[in-house]
């Protein structure tokens, strides 16, 4: 228990925690970005060479990343 | 119909003979309870020159006040003052708070619960003062705490449209290490049908304790009464409510940072602590009453009056999904009213889960750049008129994966909260597992419900960016390898 805590959260500027993409916007962005990642993954399918693997795999590799994250949170299991 | 009020002005006026006779030796208590042996007496260096009792048993749990003048007897500054309680008491209170009635403005009094003798039937809260008192100092003290499964339901088993009547056994005098020059108890009841109570003989003006006025009785005020005088009292009283008891609650907090969210979830083990039916239950007749809506004391309904903003609200139980719930959300409330699937009766237990969601802003601020500050309410349980008694509380906060130097602090009497720690688990898209704050408490009661909890995290930007990293590298591990596979020649040969 650390007293002090009280007085911190009454003095502390009243920055609210806001996420970087709001909960209305959450299902637009996670569906938008997985399927960007899995229309990449379908180029990449079609050209695997070792140019393709960063050109096509990276951007891929990050719209699936941030699309399901972000799907999870729309379909309400709030990671 | 019991007669305890003829036995126990008989025992009132033994314990006041006894009380007397122990005039000679202060110290020495006068109870049968506390005549048990214990190496631990707390030193007489306190006399409580006025103490009014205040015992409320207008809700399920039994509140009881003890507003005390102290004065330092010895000759050297005090700051311990000891109260005593029996062990099955020690069991049962919760609440534990002291304050100065005469200055608000002092704070810093500390009451745990020491463990002196744990064999005695006589253990100790101490108090700590937080300046001593000088010699011959006084100081007024507000100590108030709960005792939960308080009642005894009499008869043990009612029809189901009869009154339920709850019995409370106290002492007159008010249970003290010290002597009490003078004093008063109160007993405050829900309504004025009191069928039984003790009554003991009176000094001064009055014939016989107590005197009833309304819906209170008034035991003295008493003349000076030597250290651990007891004078065992009882009151049988209507309460044709239920006596609801939560012998377990869970309740969960969950942040997300990604979502901007906060997930809440309780699970209840509830029970109905009051008289058990003496006969079958009868659904007709239950229905038929319904429409003239008499006093009953089955829990037919709750009532969560959540935080506004409060959302997606669920209401389940063993068998899945409960409909008979209704959820208001609007800009200045967010009502959850259930009905449970069955209304509950003395004796019967309801287990029951709720849930909702809200937006992390009305809870969450960034302190500074890593570090986070949760505020969340410790209890948000039912408030209904009859009140609720928690025995055992958990409440877990499920920060973000990789949250660290979690600090907390509950608004909450300290005594209350038996153990808290700090652990990791895994859920979903996690590789470490989140970190889980649990804190215990024990003996809540619904009156504490608007108490906060506050807890303070560092969360690194590195640590937020775990969940996508993590599935990042899993992508473009499976990318290398489609293209590691599509070089492996698995063709014939045609030469």
């Amino acid at each position: 228990m650390d007293s002090s805590l009280l007085e911190i959260w009454q003095t502390a500027p009243g920055s609210p925690f806001l996420p970087t993409v709001g909960k209305g916007s959450q299902f637009l962005v996670g569906f938008v970005l997985l399927l960007l990642g899995l229309s990449l993954t379908g180029a990449f399918a079609l050209n695997r060479s070792l140019v393709t693997l960063p050109v096509l795999g990276i951007p891929a590799s990050l719209a699936i990343a941030y699309g399901t994250v972000y799907m999870f949170c729309a379909v309400g299991v709030y990671v | 119909m019991l007669n305890i009020t003829l036995y126990d002005s008989v025992i009132a006026c033994l314990s006041l003979l006894s009380s007397v006779a122990a005039d000679a030796n202060a110290a020495e208590p006068s109870s049968s309870e506390s005549a048990s042996p214990s190496t631990f007496k707390p030193p007489q260096v306190f006399k409580n020159a006025n103490l009014v009792h205040v015992i409320s048993l207008e809700k399920n749990f039994a509140k009881e006040a003890i507003n005390v003048l102290i004065e330092n007897v010895s000759t050297e500054p005090q700051d311990e003052y000891f109260l005593p309680f029996t062990s099955s008491q020690m069991e049962r209170v919760g609440g534990f708070e002291v304050k100065d009635r005469k200055d608000p403005d002092v704070v810093g009094f500390v009451a745990e619960a020491v463990e002196v003798d744990p064999s005695s039937n006589l253990q100790y809260y101490r108090i700590r003062l937080p300046k001593p008192l000088a010699p011959n100092g006084q100081q007024t003290l507000g100590i108030s705490f709960y005792y939960l499964e308080a009642f005894t339901p009499l008869p043990a088993a009612i029809e189901q449209s009869e009154k339920q009547y709850l019995v409370y056994s106290f002492s007159a005098y008010c249970p003290s290490s010290y002597p009490t020059i003078k004093q008063k108890t109160e007993v405050k009841l829900p309504s004025s049908d009191i069928p039984d109570y003790t009554i003991i003989a009176a000094s001064g003006d009055e014939k016989e304790f107590p005197v009833k006025q309304g819906s209170k009785l008034t035991y003295g005020p008493f003349p000076e009464v030597p250290a651990g005088a007891v004078s065992p009292a009882k009151v049988r009283y209507e309460f044709t409510k239920p006596v609801t008891h939560v012998s377990q609650l869970e309740r969960d907090i969950e942040v997300s940072h990604w979502g901007g969210n906060i997930a809440f979830e309780e699970r209840y083990t509830l029970y109905n602590q009051g008289a058990n039916l003496s006969a079958q239950f009868n659904r007709v007749k239950w229905a038929q009453s319904q429409y003239f809506n008499p006093q009953t004391y089955a829990l037919k309904e709750m009532k969560f009056p959540l935080k506004v903003g409060s959302k997606d609200a669920y209401f389940t139980d063993a068998i899945g999904n409960v409909s008979t719930s209704r959820f208001r959300s609007n800009k200045r409330e967010a009502v959850l009213e259930l009905k449970p699937r069955y209304p509950v009766f003395g004796g019967w237990k309801y287990p029951f889960t709720i849930g909702w969601n809200a937006d992390s802003r009305r809870f969450l601020k960034k302190k500074s750049d890593d570090t986070y500050l949760l505020n969340v309410p410790l209890l948000e349980g039912p408030k209904q008129a009859e009140g609720v008694g928690y025995e055992h509380v958990q409440v877990r906060v499920l920060l973000p994966e990789g949250a660290e130097n979690v600090k907390f602090y509950t608004t909450a009497p300290e005594s209350s909260i038996t153990e808290h720690n700090v652990h990791l688990e895994r859920t979903y898209l996690d590789t470490i597992g989140r970190t889980v704050l649990t804190i215990k408490a024990r003996n809540l009661v619904d009156d504490l419900r608007d108490r906060e909890l506050i807890v303070s995290y560092d969360y690194s930007t590195v640590a937020i960016l775990r969940k996508p990293f993590v599935i990042f590298a899993s992508m473009m591990a499976v990318f290398t390898s489609m293209w590691a596979i599509s070089k492996v020649d698995v063709k014939f040969s045609t030469k």
